[in-house]
């Protein structure tokens, strides 16, 4: 997984960006923090493209076609940091990310939570992730990525769905949805609906990936 | 005709929004304990915050003629965090016995997790012992579903339904609050929860018994003057002038005035601006000529 971030970041961002990632992938906890900020700095914010999303799925780990280069390379910084960690200090290491992070760098912790080791014991980090404001932050974790759908417990996951289509953040996205329908889902998604028609509001087109309802 | 928005985030508000409220006639307003955008991470932000509303908000809003008042409690968003919910608890006490302070909310249920159910009782609970009233939100999610749970939380704990605000009703649950014996708020948003409108239809199918309505503004896109403006709109309806006095006035006063906080008789009279006026030292002034009231 870190070799195609790193095949990525190497094609997409400028040769002298490129070579200062390789050498912050060696994880020194000291220098940690100041690299993972500089990185939208040094490898610039440009986008990648459809071969590269499917050759990251491919390699395991659904992406979404709107990441950026810098996403990449945090992503790789994240996983090779937790390589390097103790099993017992890498849950704090990836909530304080989290907390501390800014939108971007919040973004690219939470697109590889699947691949963490052991992700079932991030599921409280993903499941608060979800409550942010920002929509960039909770389509980081909701949409093109695999982590919910396998980890969440159903009341939140059904939380998440209906948030998303609060948002009206692509419910189409949310990766491996139809496995997880249940009736209670079902059930919220037309209470949306109902809710919507009686105040004479718009009602989100995503509702008919869950419920016909709305149609 | 005076005003009282029952429900504005005015931390998050600028200065023109104070003098144009003014200017509109709102008189009184109570600012709810909330969050501020993104969840705090250490206790001590929380008392900071409280700290801002029972100080320079109040100040703030004094210099404007506008009364301030506040709820004091723990959010349910920020109830998720195990880390923090029970040293913001313990905090809270303190806070609930200060002037100004007319009841214990913004509490209720965001994704109605173990974790909200938790620091809802406690609240509750806080409200019963310190004698306040409770001003529950709904969650915007599930909301119908939301009411029914917040609904039984209060019935269940034996907590006086006419010291509990439900607020951010709709359609779906007006009657259901009414119906508890809960008084009923509405947020008036620019685009979500609820227009002057729907409002007005709901005024003329309702009533105006236990019936608040609010801006809810905060740090979103929101109006401040949602108030003013779901005055005009229920005026423009044929709805008579004691009906809107009674709802966005004497209401709020009437609910709120159960804490034992208010004073009436101050209410009914103007408050005096003095701008000459410093709150530790700060001035809401910047080179302008102070507005001193006599």
């Amino acid at each position: 997984m870190i070799s195609e971030l790193v095949d990525i970041v190497a094609r997409v961002a400028p040769p002298d960006g490129a070579q200062w990632l390789q050498q912050q992938l060696v994880f020194d906890k000291s220098k940690f923090a100041v690299a993972f900020s500089a990185v939208g700095r040094k490898l610039g914010r440009g986008p990648i493209t459809p071969a590269d999303v499917e050759r990251l799925a491919r390699a395991g780990v659904a992406w979404s076609s709107t990441s950026t280069v810098d996403e990449c390379g945090r992503a790789a910084l994240v996983l090779a940091a937790v390589d390097a960690l103790d099993p017992s200090a890498q849950v704090v290491f990836v909530r304080d990310l989290i907390r501390r992070g800014d939108v971007p760098e919040r973004q690219a912790v939470l697109r590889v939570f699947a691949a963490l080791p052991q992700p079932e014991r991030f599921v409280d980090i993903a499941i608060d992730a979800c409550r942010t404001n920002v929509p960039s932050v909770f389509e980081a974790i909701a949409c093109d990525n695999a982590y919910p759908v396998s980890h969440f417990p159903d009341p939140a996951l059904h939380q998440m769905v209906v948030k998303a289509l609060f948002i009206g953040a692509p419910v189409g996205r949310i990766v491996g949805l139809s496995g997880r329908i249940t009736d209670e889902l079902v059930r919220m998604v037309d209470a949306l609906v109902s809710e919507r028609r009686a105040a004479g509001r718009p009602i989100p087109d995503d509702v008919r990936l869950i419920s016909r309802s709305g149609l | 005709m005076k005003l009282f928005d029952p429900h504005i985030h005015m931390t998050s508000r600028t200065t023109d929004d104070y003098q144009a409220m003014a200017a509109a006639g709102i008189a009184a307003l109570v600012e709810p304990a909330f969050w501020l955008g993104q969840p705090r991470t250490h206790v001590g932000t929380f008392e900071d915050y409280f700290l801002s509303l029972l100080g320079w908000e109040r100040f703030r809003a004094s210099q404007f003629g506008i009364r301030h008042y506040c709820t004091i409690g723990m959010n349910p968003r920020e109830a998720n965090d195990p880390a923090l919910v029970d040293d913001v608890l313990a905090l809270i006490p303190g806070y609930l016995e200060k002037d100004g302070v007319v009841a214990v909310g913004e509490i209720g249920y965001d994704d109605m997790t173990p974790a909200e159910d938790r620091c809802f009782a406690a609240q509750l609970e806080l409200a019963r012992v310190h004698n306040l009233p409770a001003l529950i939100h709904l969650p915007h999610r599930d909301k119908k579903r939301g009411c029914e749970r917040t609904l039984a939380v209060v019935r269940e704990a034996g907590f006086p339904p006419g010291k509990t605000i439900i607020d951010h009703n709709t359609e779906e649950t007006i009657a259901l609050t009414l119906d508890a014996g809960c008084w009923a708020g509405h947020s008036i948003y620019p685009h979500t929860k609820m227009d002057e409108a729907r409002m007005v239809a709901l005024v003329q199918r309702y009533g105006t018994e236990r019936v608040l309505v609010n801006s809810a503004a905060d740090w979103g896109v929101s109006d401040p003057l949602k108030v003013v403006k779901t005055r005009d709109a229920m005026r423009a309806a044929g709805i008579p002038d004691a009906s809107l006095s009674r709802v966005l006035w004497l209401n709020p006063i009437e609910f709120f005035a159960q804490s034992g906080r208010l004073d009436l008789a101050e209410l009914e009279g103007n408050l005096a601006v003095d701008q000459r006026q410093l709150h530790e030292g700060n001035s809401v002034l910047r080179g302008q000529t102070p507005r001193v009231d006599r």
